[in-house]
């Protein structure tokens, strides 16, 4: 991978065939994950991070609240995710984002990074992995793989704005 | 903002009404192990208009307290705020300040 830099209005970054197609593969199992019924998908923790109660003690409120905005949540990460299958290179090479794609990606990443540090209960002292032959260590591979393309995709963002003012 | 066809206030409601004035609500953000400090600064500028002091003072709370108050209003303009804060990732919730 080559990170994310600043061209413009846009932003750049280069990613390798191999980590193009596990990008692709991640989308898919995201994908599912938010098109599942809740009745399906009830409990599991990765949904319940992705579309967090609004209340925390509330179980009315709480209701009310996913009642009121789950399917806008769910409609705008499925939009978000569209987005970055479309600008996704299948076969690795150049990404090239314009700033409302640059923002699907942002939020995508994270959703990502979330759905995978949910799973392998990634906590803020979690280092990255030495064994790699495990498939732990491989997921959570990709997970700092994904946080070094996200932080870099900030940082872009970041000196877009700097640069605006 | 009372429109021709808005019901009368009882005095009841207005009082209830005082009351949630004088107790608004409030959008906080709780800290995650996931969300990246930058991230989290970048997004409460994006959604709030926070200048980047104040957007990293309030990370900071988050990360060093385990939750900052990013909005206070009116309860529908902090659901509005913690839904605009979910479809970022962010872990957001909704009360009554207390």
């Amino acid at each position: 991978m080559k990170p994310f830099r600043r061209r413009g209005d846009e932003v750049v970054a280069r990613l390798e065939p191999a980590e193009a197609g596990i990008v692709g593969l991640l989308l898919d199992q995201l994908e599912q994950l938010l098109a599942a019924d809740t009745a399906d998908v009830g409990g599991d923790p990765v949904v319940e991070r992705l579309l967090p109660d609004g209340h925390r003690s509330d179980p009315d409120l709480a209701a009310d609240y996913r009642e009121m905005t789950e399917a806008a949540l769910r409609a705008g990460k499925a939009d978000d995710l569209a987005t970055v299958r479309a600008t996704l290179p299948p076969d690795g090479g150049t990404l090239r984002l314009d700033p409302d794609q640059a923002a699907a990606w942002l939020r995508t990443s994270n959703d990502l990074r979330l759905a995978l540090g949910t799973r392998l209960d990634v906590q803020e002292d979690t280092e990255p992995p030495e064994d790699l032959s495990s498939e732990e260590g491989q997921q959570m591979a990709v997970y700092y793989w994904l946080t070094a393309l996200q932080g870099s995709l900030v940082d872009a963002l970041v000196a877009g704005r700097a640069g605006r003012r | 903002m009372a429109g021709p066809l808005a019901p009368t206030r009882t005095p009841e409601t207005t009082v209830e009404e005082r009351g949630d004035l004088d107790r608004p609500w409030v959008t906080i953000v709780w800290n995650d192990p996931v969300n990246l400090m930058t991230y989290v600064t970048y997004v409460l500028q994006e959604l709030f208009g926070y200048d980047e002091p104040t957007a990293t003072t309030l990370m900071l709370q988050v990360h060093h307290e385990g939750r900052a108050i990013v909005s206070s209003g009116p309860r529908e303009r902090m659901e509005h705020d913690t839904s605009r804060l979910h479809a970022y990732g962010l872990w957001a919730s909704y009360q009554r300040d207390s």
